[in-house]
């Protein structure tokens, strides 16, 4: 029984530890993209919400202090394991998207932009 | 008279409740942790080698929300794709194949996405020109 127990308590202690990373409160809506890939791993995700505020794995962050946040986090990881996930609310304009575009490949990141398929055209009404 | 349960009518063991609530929790975490990751990478290179890759016979690519200006050109948004494509077929070397992209900063992210993926599929290299900020004081 005590084991039940333990075992209850150690997964809400990992769900408590999951929130913190988690990004379901950021409100952004994925531009349309074809050919679409799952990458393989990441080790950081970038934000740019419905709001225009960038946040680094769901905390916000000034873009001017991204590049040497991500160079922080990505360390002296080997290319292929550098991905960094690019989540950018899709009106938000170049102003704010391209200097986060900069500074992702300021640290050596390799980009891989989140997008949603292309509607179906048949079930288009 | 006396009614006799019958033998099948047994009580749940209440044992199986711990790992009843185990599965439902696992169930629930993976449910919750799943966020959208399908998307497209693009390798763009750091700014040094940008500057380096911009000196040879690149192709400079404008955006705005309305045209998009090859060389100085203005083309609308339909003729883009086939003129890149045309551009870029005849170039050899990676280098040559570098596509400098400046975008006036009313563009929006769809709309650079859905460009940047027909020059990245017509074999062109994304770089990135981005305006800087300069203060001058005047006296």
């Amino acid at each position: 029984m005590a084991m039940g127990d333990i075992a209850f308590l150690l997964l809400i202690f990992i769900v408590l530890l999951a929130r913190a990373r988690d990004e379901s409160h950021l409100v952004w809506q994925p531009a349309i993209g074809t050919e679409l890939v799952k990458p393989a791993n990441h080790n950081a995700s970038v934000v740019i919400d419905k709001q225009n505020v960038t946040y680094l794995n769901g905390r916000p962050v000034q873009v001017e202090s991204l590049a040497a946040e991500l160079e922080a986090l990505l360390g002296d990881l080997p290319a292929g394991g550098r991905t960094v996930l690019f989540k950018v609310h899709k009106d938000v304009i170049a102003e704010f998207f391209e200097p986060a575009i900069e500074a992702v490949s300021d640290a050596g990141g390799e980009l891989h932009h989140v997008l949603e398929p292309a509607p179906n055209p048949s079930t288009v009404p | 008279m006396k009614l006799r349960r019958p033998k099948y009518l047994v009580e749940t063991p209440s044992s199986a409740m711990n790992d009843i609530a185990f599965i439902l929790i696992v169930f629930f975490l993976v449910c919750a942790s799943v966020e959208p990751e399908d998307g497209r990478s693009q390798m763009i290179p750091r700014s040094e080698k940008n500057e380096a890759q911009q000196d040879s016979q690149s192709i400079e690519v404008g955006l705005t929300t309305a045209t998009v200006i090859i060389d100085g050109t203005p083309y609308r948004l339909n003729e883009f794709q086939p003129h890149i494509q045309q551009m870029l077929a005849q170039k050899k070397t990676e280098a040559e194949r570098v596509v400098v992209v400046k975008s006036q900063t009313d563009v929006p992210y769809e709309h650079w996405i859905a460009m940047t993926e027909i020059i990245e599929r017509a074999g062109g290299i994304i770089t990135l020109l981005l305006e800087e900020e300069q203060t001058i004081n005047l006296n």
